[in-house]
């Protein structure tokens, strides 16, 4: 059929902007977010009208993850050589329980990131000086940023960009690891 | 869009922002009627997001939770349509996301044009659909948000937690995805 629209047949498209945007959804979902809503308004009363949601300290948390991911990409390239490389230890886990309400714990991720800050001290070893320094320095910066945001999200724990925040700095937290214990050994 | 009279004379307010200023009030009325108005172009983003009705579903009900949530933080002279897609994206992101354990080699970008990814030949909607929703993660994200939402490179790089020049090598493997799958020319 050479017809964009036959009304015989299925409807057939020349672009994907034609694509239906507006699709409603299979049952009313009003219920559910009623009752969240109802829920919101008998913990907190009247609405906070706060135009800037995260405090001081959170925005220090914030720009601390930024700083610390600039670090963190820097260690990823120059431990090892040619470049940034993927190094996969394991499957991603379930994606639910990552961003359970409280954060990391999925297993499998526990147990492979106590293993590598178990081994952190003798591979660093094996890094010249100013890279075990740099190291250092970003996992100390991403673990003050987890903690901050931590105590922010423990005062807001819907709040769904601490949330994602708090995912990227184990993210950033594992690529340093992960980065120190696949460059053991290697020079610079 | 539907302009209502305001009780100031002369004054003529868009319903949307008017029901959104009631809402940040606290009326539940309000929200749902902006629910109503816009709950069928948020769940299109999440169904072809995740693939999956039921959790687009949940996607749909935390999304517009979270904006509840947050409409101090909208800004009236924006779009709430668009505003609702960034938390939706974020949603869909948020249940998905994996803990990497790897620095991941970005793709090598292109310069890419914006276009209306217009088909040489017509294809029927369904197989379109079927097409998309086969795509890897990443592609399908970035073909959903830029190719059927029409939002820019730069939108749905940040919608999206990307580099710009990800999102372009991400729609560029798209385009080369689809072609093969529909065996059709894609402009």
């Amino acid at each position: 059929m050479n017809t964009p629209n036959n009304s015989d047949g299925p409807r057939r498209i020349r672009s994907l902007g034609q694509l239906a945007q507006d699709i409603p959804p299979p049952r009313d979902l009003w219920p559910g977010i009623a009752a969240e809503i109802a829920k919101d308004a008998q913990g907190a009363g009247a609405r906070s009208r706060d135009a800037n949601p995260l405090t001081r300290p959170q925005w220090a948390a914030l720009a601390a993850v930024v700083a610390a991911l600039a670090v963190g990409v820097w260690v990823g390239r120059n431990v090892i050589p040619g470049g940034a490389q993927s190094v996969p230890i394991a499957d991603g886990g379930n994606a639910q329980d990552v961003v359970a309400a409280a954060y990391i714990k999925d297993p499998r991720y526990m147990r492979d990131r106590a293993e590598l800050v178990r081994s952190l001290d003798a591979k660093l070893k094996t890094l010249p000086p100013e890279t075990q320094q740099k190291v250092l320095t970003s996992l100390e910066t991403i673990r003050k940023s987890i903690a901050d945001i931590q105590a922010a999200l423990g005062r807001d724990p819907g709040n769904a960009l601490l949330q994602e925040l708090l995912v990227n700095s184990y993210q950033d937290e594992m690529r340093v690891l992960t980065a120190v214990h696949a460059a053991e050994g290697q020079e610079i | 869009m539907m302009t209502v009279m305001a009780s100031s004379p002369g004054e003529q307010i868009d319903w949307v922002s008017g029901l959104i200023q009631r809402a940040r009030k606290g009326d539940s009325h309000a929200f749902e009627r902006l629910y109503r108005e816009f709950s069928g172009r948020v769940y299109s983003l999440c169904l072809r997001m995740t693939r999956d009705p039921a959790q687009a579903e949940d996607c749909v009900q935390e999304a517009f939770i979270n904006a509840w949530r947050a409409l101090d933080r909208f800004e009236v002279r924006s779009s709430f349509s668009t505003w609702l897609h960034r938390i939706a994206v974020n949603v869909v992101l948020m249940k998905r996301r994996r803990v990497s354990y790897g620095l991941e080699t970005p793709l090598e970008s292109e310069q890419l044009e914006q276009s209306d990814w217009q088909l040489d030949t017509p294809v029927e909607e369904s197989e379109l659909e079927e097409a998309i929703a086969g795509l890897p993660e990443g592609a399908r994200d970035v073909l959903v948000l830029a190719g059927i939402y029409g939002y820019s490179h730069g939108e749905t790089a940040q919608m999206l937690g990307v580099a710009e020049g990800t999102c372009k090598a991400q729609l560029h493997r798209a385009r080369k995805l689809l072609k093969e799958r529909l065996n059709v020319g894609l402009n």
